[in-house]
Order: C-alpha cells, then sequence, then structure tokens
C-alpha cells in the first residue's frame, strides 16, 4: 500500500522532470523564422508587410511541381521603405528575431544603406531552411523556404543542357587562368 | 578508491577536456576581429559569408551530380573536397578611396591565423604601400589542413579562410562559390606557380 503511494507521487513528478525541457524550450521563444522576423521588421521601421494571398496553396503547388524539392513558401513585402537602413542595425535585430538553429551564412551590405542582404540557413534533417532578407533600395522582401537539395539537382538536371561541357573542354574560368599563368 | 586516486581522475578529465576545446577550436572558425568592424565601418560594399562543416556539406550536395556515371570525375573530387572541409570565412571589403585601410590593421588581420601549423607561403608587398598578398597554410603531417589568403588591392580587401583538407590542385575550382573571390584563388594559384619554381 505504501509502495503504492511512492508511485502516485513518482510518477507525475517523472513526468514533470521529462516535459520540463520541452515546456522550457517552447516557452524560450522558439517560434522564430519568418513571422517573428516580419513583425520584427514592421514593427523597427513602421511598415507595414505585404503577403502574397493564397502563398500556402502557391507553396502546395510548388512542393508538388518540385517533387518536394522547394515547399514551405513564405514571401513578404514591404514596399516603400523610408529612410536609409542601418546595416549594422538590420542585422542585429535579424539576429535576435530569427530564432534557435538559424545561422548566418551570407551578409552583403552597403555603407549607404540602400542594399542589405542576409541570408540564413537552417539544417533540418536532409533538407535546409532557407531566410532571405533583401533590401533593394526601398522595398524589402523577406523570404522563407524549405529546400531538399537532391530532389532540386534531380529537377534541374532535366534543364541541363544534353552537350554541356565536354569531358576534356576546359572550364573558361580556369581556362582564363590557365592562359595567364602560361604569360 | 582512494582521495588521491579520485583527484587523479578529476585531473586527467580536466585534462582531456582541455584538450578537446583546444583541438575543436583550432578547427572552428575565429570570432570576428575588431578590425573587421572598423574596415567593414569605412567600406562601400562588404560581403561576409561564413559557411561551417554542415553548412558545407550541405552546399556539396548542390554541386553538379553525376547521374550518367561519366562526368568528370574532377567535380566529384571537388565535391568531396567541399564536403570534407571544416569551415569557409570571408570578408570583402570595397572601398571608394585607395588605401582605405592601414598597414597595422593588415597585421592585426594576420593575426587570425597565429600558430605553429601556419606556414607563410607568400608574402607579397608593394613598395610605400599598405597593400599586398599573403598565403598562409596549414600543415599538419605534412598534409594541407588549412589556407588562408590576405589579398589587399588599392579600393579591396579580401579575407578567406579555409579550414580543412584542401586539396591545392582543385583549389582554383572554388573561385567565385562560397564568396570565395576568384583573384584569391589567383593568388594561391600564383603562388603554387612560384614555389614551384
Amino acid at each position: 500500500m505504501k509502495d503504492n503511494r511512492w508511485y502516485a507521487l513518482l510518477i507525475p513528478v517523472g513526468l514533470a522532470v521529462v516535459m520540463a525541457p520541452m515546456i522550457l524550450l517552447a516557452a524560450s521563444g522558439n517560434g522564430g523564422g519568418f513571422d517573428a522576423v516580419v513583425h520584427g521588421i514592421e514593427s523597427r521601421y513602421h511598415a507595414r508587410a505585404t503577403r502574397i494571398p493564397f502563398m500556402a496553396l502557391i507553396s502546395g503547388i510548388a512542393g508538388l511541381s518540385t517533387h518536394g524539392g522547394v515547399r514551405g513558401l513564405h514571401v513578404a513585402t514591404i514596399e516603400n521603405l523610408e529612410g536609409p537602413v542601418d546595416g549594422a542595425e538590420l542585422n542585429a535585430l535579424v539576429e535576435q528575431r530569427v530564432g534557435r538553429g538559424w545561422q548566418r551564412m551570407i551578409r552583403e551590405t552597403s555603407r549607404k544603406g540602400s542594399d542589405q542582404t542576409l541570408i540564413y540557413v537552417k539544417p533540418d534533417g536532409d533538407r535546409m531552411g532557407l531566410l532571405v532578407v533583401d533590401l533593394d533600395g526601398h522595398e524589402m522582401d523577406v523570404v522563407q523556404v524549405s529546400v531538399d537539395p537532391d530532389h532540386i539537382d534531380d529537377d534541374m538536371g532535366h534543364f541541363r543542357h544534353p552537350h554541356g561541357r565536354a569531358k576534356d573542354q576546359p572550364d573558361p574560368d580556369n581556362a582564363t587562368m590557365a592562359e595567364k599563368e602560361s604569360e | 578508491m582512494s582521495r588521491n586516486g579520485v583527484w587523479a581522475g578529476l585531473l586527467a578529465l580536466g585534462i582531456a577536456a582541455v584538450v578537446a576545446v583546444s583541438v575543436y577550436a583550432q578547427d572552428s572558425l575565429p570570432a570576428p576581429s575588431p578590425i573587421e568592424k572598423t574596415l567593414a565601418d569605412r567600406a562601400t560594399h562588404v560581403t561576409e559569408v561564413t559557411l561551417d562543416k554542415n553548412m558545407l556539406a550541405f552546399a556539396a550536395k548542390f554541386m553538379d551530380k553525376d547521374k550518367d556515371g561519366d562526368k568528370d570525375k574532377d567535380d566529384q573530387a571537388i565535391k568531396q573536397m567541399v564536403q570534407n572541409l571544416k569551415g569557409v570565412y570571408v570578408r570583402d571589403y570595397e572601398f571608394d578611396k585607395d588605401h582605405s585601410y592601414t598597414a597595422e590593421e593588415l597585421e592585426g588581420l594576420r593575426k587570425y591565423i597565429q600558430g605553429s601549423e601556419w606556414s607563410p607561403m607568400v608574402h607579397e608587398r608593394t613598395k610605400g604601400a599598405a597593400e599586398g598578398t599573403d598565403v598562409y597554410l596549414k600543415l599538419v603531417d605534412g598534409q594541407v589542413q588549412g589556407l588562408f589568403v590576405l589579398d589587399a588591392e588599392p579600393r579591396e580587401l579580401a579575407l578567406v579562410l579555409i579550414l580543412g583538407p584542401v586539396d591545392m590542385d582543385k583549389i582554383g575550382s572554388l573561385g567565385g562559390s562560397f564568396g570565395i573571390p576568384k583573384d584569391a584563388v589567383k593568388s594561391v594559384k600564383k603562388a603554387q606557380k612560384e614555389a614551384g619554381k
């Protein structure tokens, strides 16, 4: 009887111990990514993002047509962004909002602030999440997509030129280099 | 177990942890230098590319795949090299004025690769100007395990750090990929040619 009481206590305690990391993880704002970044940009620059209508449908069609190569497509456009954008500030904002697991792969920035590009990636099993924040003049685009390189490569392979570069034909870049070396 | 035995065990564990951390630190990409920030503030255009081992392994999947079994073996070798790399770190700064950086800043950037395993391959200097090219190789047991290029042109400064096993014959193929400037790769090819003389 006494043992049963211990079990009754141990089961909920054990469950709480097991669940605690998951609960903490959920509470720590794991929901970064596209929405968090777009909301952050909207509130910082007092702008309203235009989301493409029926994006879920478009994303579904993209997923089907690429055989799963591309899916989870999200696009938001912010037009008429006023004033120059500080590259460091934008970088910090996105870094803060993008959430766990995302790593910045590329950052391209101009001093005048009119051109900024940030590309983040997040490995997800066989797939890769890509998040692109691109500012061109007064227009900022935020795109998130999940890609499967194997399927994308399969699909792209159909569009490769059947008489592509022959084995013995040098790569144009390397050829130029070789020519320069021989000079 | 005696108390001395416990302490000896803890000490051994501590040493093992320090060694593991130092080995990991050697293979991991460096934290950005404060100099990079000052250069970025002055530059009109900055490109930063940071790829760790996982990203490189994934990026290699996008490289041309052999479907027919008869594709150039070189492409497969390049893909294999990229898959085995531990990191690629590229910084490219473009300026609107000549020599917008100092010799001290260049020296500070060279300190990225301080360590006994890094050997200078090329030191090219322009007299009277803070520009030139540096190529360093990380040699471990006679194998190239890293490449560092600092290419300082009058209006452009490029820093390329590649960690992991590098096939020097294939390195030319990486120019223009992963943000690696073609000029930096040309410097390496030139250095190889000079070394071969």
